[in-house]
């Protein structure tokens, strides 16, 4: 299929990053600094010209592209383009990226013209939201209407010593999960019978969502339900995490310096308690008991600041933090500043528009490990090698199959379970080998 | 020559209000009051009474206000600045053309200029304190004019409380919620005009359902109930939430039925028009009992009225119905801000009587014909309260005060709490004023009778204890007290500000 990506920024480049392998690319963007460096790095063609410009976007090639994505950080911009794009491309699918929930609705009424609209900040809280649930997981993603859940968990030095340092077929994992992947030395190893978990690791597990909770009593035993939670920084998406959560009926507190920003999100959002003040402040942290939340939401503009007001956190009791990464290179710091979840605001929207990028039979998509690792959930073609095979049987391609869901129900396979036409299997694999999985299923 | 000349232009120029549109928009209202006195001129017709009093009052208001359209030069639009005066002034001239029949005719009670002032303010705020010794002795066509007055004063009431305080930022636009106000800063016309002539049509309405109730029964051949005549003069008065009569004993001449009628439009009368107008025109009836100025309305009277009820009954001042009756009457009359009676509840333990001196800082909802503090400002303030009380543990909370769910701003907040201490400053200093005369000369008053009497007409309620009681008359006031209770109804009606706002010098200039 033609790409064609519009907008280079963070977004831009994930989407790039996730589909030059397999598709023809084509990038346009205002700013020649921004494509330069992509034009180096992959083999995509890239134009210099405005998304709202319908003669620049033509002459870039718009009108054989077979999927439009309009992902500058300009709603308008992205909703001009994905107008342009339906009648220069009506064969096109477009994508169009939107910060607020706003024209997500819209479109949801019938009133935008665009196949999909992602947007940023419903994506954010969905991640954060996500997070929440599994409070020990690294990163959370659920498929097939919630039944099949993927965790990535942190082996951690207090692991059940049952679980820890003993082949896998030995060891009591919950009913209805599977170990996907390990991931050692940023290397992923798809675990046999006799592989060995170590504390250090890190295990994803694809799994009901009762046995995922399991799992993560198992390798990380913490934290209870979460109940109450504070979130830092009420610009757009503070408010959509905030407002996700209190949906939930999960007691939220804002904490946010400016005064006027308050009184906003104190009137939108009547069911959580609004603080004003920089929540740096020993005194209010202590008055306010923060130790006794069972979660704290870093969702401020600057990175180093939500880093430090995290570590605050942690210094007063906070068990559990979570941060919003606006810079690429945040996600690292954040790791080794003790945050315990990371979430960019631009990968995940970036997620949410590659995952309509893939072959029309995967469903969904989620990314671990920055990109390194995806999961994918694919419908099985009738004539694939796989299928009529048992588990034990197939061939090992570098991927493994976490759950199968057939006639709508979810299926955790043992190696005897054979795999049927028109099942849909979520597939744990590396990013790299995502088309080849998708072209044998 | 040319100084002379110039002088006058000089000393307007630096005036920061325009006086003169302000008279002529004063002048263009009054005059259409004239007509108002063709009513009273037609019962002194067929009881032969004189008619020229009325006649002559209203061609007097007329011409007046023709010749002040005349002489100003008016503006096509005037400002909030103007509006403070042309309430204040309208006010001043309508209590003028209220006193003009009774002092016309000499009449033996409120002939008098301060009586009929008293009268006529009382008349046109719809307080229905009353100058008069024995109402049931008064000419029919006085009793009518006495209960026109207050009728057409609660309509003037309505379109002040929902279409021009709103806009003078008095009371706060939000604090009405009013979908028929608009923009802040815009001209006093045009709008409220089309506002006003909806209401009334609501008020006209409403005055022929509580005539038709009030007097179908004595149609029927009920006893103890009201004639023709009667339920016209009541509905007058009940609709404006005054509280002239024609009887000595008030709603007390009648019996059980017609008090519980009386009951029902009180509470009709002193619910926000706007409310009434939804459920009643718009039939949004759902939508009007979600609000929360409703619902707290009905709470304070049904909780004051079980505690009256209770202490009444328990001490034995009355018994069973009556008990019920006489203290759900009174509450109501009191919270409305209407000011009738059943019973002489001037015998009643001193707790029930503190309840109603309570009561008289209450008041109905806004947009009513109800006065004082009304009951939005005493629902905002709690909330405020309990606000700061939570904000004492948790000083960084941010959290804003909702009226039906949506906030209020500081602003309208900050006018609320200002309005009610002026108000009880006001009360205070009224309080101050009438025991000073009290001290001097007159009848014996205690304290709970200077406040019913400085509570009452400042809250527009007319409710009087002892010499100014059910068998008494605010005529137990020397002069000066008179006149000090003319100008707290006054002040009370326009809700203060527009009438303080104009002592200040910051007001006038420039």
């Amino acid at each position: 299929v033609k790409v064609f990506v519009i907008g280079a920024g963070l977004v831009g480049a994930t989407v790039v990053e996730a589909l030059h392998v397999d598709h023809h690319l084509t990038v346009v963007d205002l700013h020649p600094e921004r494509l330069k460096p992509l034009s180096q790095r992959y083999d995509v063609a890239t134009v210099q010209a405005s998304a709202a410009s319908r003669r620049e976007l033509i002459n870039a090639g718009l009108a054989e592209a077979g999927l439009v994505i309009a992902c500058t950080s300009r709603d308008e911009a992205n909703l001009v383009a994905g107008t342009f794009a339906r009648t220069v491309a009506p064969q096109a699918t477009t994508i169009v990226r939107t910060s607020g929930a706003e024209y997500q609705e819209l479109w949801r009424e019938g009133h935008l013209d665009a196949d999909f609209v992602v947007s940023s900040e419903l994506e954010t809280a969905r991640a954060v939201s996500a997070a929440i649930g599994m409070p020990s997981a690294r990163h959370t993603d659920t498929f097939a209407d919630g039944q099949v859940q993927i965790v990535e968990l942190d082996v951690s030095g207090a692991a059940r010593t049952d679980v820890v340092n003993k082949p896998l077929r030995q060891v009591p994992v919950p009913r209805d999960s599977r170990v996907a992947g390990i991931i050692r030395d940023r290397r992923a190893i798809l675990p046999q019978g006799d592989a060995v978990l170590e504390p250090g690791d890190r295990v994803v597990v694809i799994a009901s969502p009762a046995a995922a909770k399991e799992w993560c009593e198992l390798v990380c035993p913490r934290r209870g339900d979460v109940r109450d939670v504070i979130v830092f920084g009420a610009h757009e998406l503070g408010v959509a995490i905030a407002r996700a959560l209190v949906d939930q009926t999960i007691g939220v507190r804002i904490v946010e310096p400016d005064s006027a920003r308050c009184g906003l999100v104190a009137e939108k959002l009547p069911r959580a308690r609004v603080f004003n003040t920089t929540g740096l402040d020993p005194e209010f942290l202590r008055r306010e008991g923060i130790a006794r939340v069972q979660a704290a939401i870093f969702a401020m503009r600057d990175d180093a600041r939500n880093l430090f007001a995290a570590t605050l956190a942690r210094v007063h009791g906070v068990p559990y933090t979570i941060a919003l990464a606006h810079d690429p290179v945040s996600a690292d710091v954040y790791e080794r500043g003790g945050i315990d979840v990371t979430i960019d605001p631009r990968r995940v929207t970036a997620e949410e528009i590659v995952r309509f990028a893939h072959d029309p039979r995967t469903q969904q998509v989620s990314m671990l490990e920055g990109d390194r690792f995806v999961v994918l959930d694919i419908t099985t073609r009738p004539e694939s090698e796989y299928v009529g095979l048992s588990l034990r049987e197939m061939p090992i391609r570098g991927a493994l199959i976490g759950a199968i869901v057939r006639n709508g129900s979810a299926i955790f396979p043992r190696s005897d379970d054979v795999l049927r036409a028109g099942d849909r299997v979520i597939v744990f694999t590396e990013s790299s080998r995502a088309s080849v999985v998708e072209q044998v299923l | 020559l040319t100084t002379t000349a110039e002088a006058p232009v000089g000393r307007s120029a630096r005036l920061g209000v325009d006086v003169s549109a302000s008279l002529n928009l004063v002048g263009s209202l009054v005059k259409y009051l004239g007509p108002s006195a063709l009513v009273p001129t037609a019962f002194a017709l067929t009881h032969s009474e004189p008619t020229w009093p009325f006649l002559a009052a209203g061609a007097l208001v007329s011409g007046f206000g023709l010749a002040l359209e005349r002489v100003t030069r008016g503006a096509e639009e005037v400002g909030i600045r103007e509006g403070y005066l042309v309430v204040t002034v309208t006010w001043l001239v309508a209590a003028a053309y209220g006193a003009l029949p009774y002092i016309l005719a000499n009449d033996p009670q409120l002939g008098r200029p301060v009586d009929a002032l008293f009268e006529g303010m009382s008349g046109f705020t719809t307080t229905g304190a009353s100058a008069a010794t024995d109402v049931a002795a008064l000419p029919v066509s006085i009793q009518v004019w006495r209960q026109l007055t207050i009728w057409l004063g609660g309509i003037g009431v309505v379109a002040l409380g929902l279409a021009v305080l709103p806009r003078l930022r008095v009371g706060g636009r939000q604090l009405l919620e009013s979908e028929l106000a608009g923009p802040e800063v815009e001209a006093l016309s045009g709008r409220i005009r089309d506002t006003v002539r909806r209401f009334a049509l609501l008020y006209l309405g409403l005055t022929a359902a509580g005539f038709l109730a009030l007097a179908l029964p004595g149609w029927a051949g009920a006893h103890r109930v009201m004639n023709t005549y009667q339920a016209f003069a009541h509905t007058l008065s009940t609709l404006g939430t005054g509280s002239f009569s024609t009887e000595r004993g008030s709603i007390g001449a009648f019996g059980p039925l017609t008090q519980w009628t009386i009951v029902v439009f009180m509470i009709v009368a002193g619910t926000n028009f706007l409310v009434l107008y939804r459920a009643l025109v718009q039939r949004r009836p759902r939508e009007a009992a979600r609000e929360e100025e409703l619902r707290l309305y009905f709470a304070i009277l049904v909780v004051a009225a079980a505690a009256v009820v209770a202490i009444v009954w328990s001490r034995g001042v009355e018994h069973g119905e009556a008990a019920v009756r006489a203290g759900v009457f009174e509450v109501t009359s009191v919270v409305t801000t209407t000011g009738y009676f059943t019973v002489d509840y001037g015998h009643w333990p001193l707790f029930a009587l503190m309840t109603l001196a309570l009561l008289f800082f209450v008041g109905g909802c806004a947009g009513s014909t109800a006065g004082s503090i009304k009951i939005v400002r005493h629902l905002l303030i709690a909330r405020l309260l309990g606000r700061e009380v939570v904000r004492t543990v948790h000083p960084e909370l941010v959290r804003p005060v909702r009226l039906n769910g949506v906030v209020v701003d500081q602003q309208a907040l900050l006018a609320v709490i200002s309005f009610v201490l002026i108000y009880v400053a006001v009360f205070l200093l009224g309080t101050g004023v009438l025991a000073l005369e009290a001290a001097f000369r007159g009848p014996h008053m205690d304290v709970l009778d200077l406040v019913f009497a400085s509570g009452s007409t400042l809250g527009n309620a007319g409710v009087g204890l002892g010499p100014a009681g059910t068998t008494g008359s605010f005529a137990a006031f020397g002069d000066p007290s008179t006149v000090a209770m003319t100008v707290l109804m006054w002040a009370g009606r326009l809700e203060i500000l527009p009438v303080v706002v104009l002592l200040r010098r910051s007001y006038w200039r420039l």
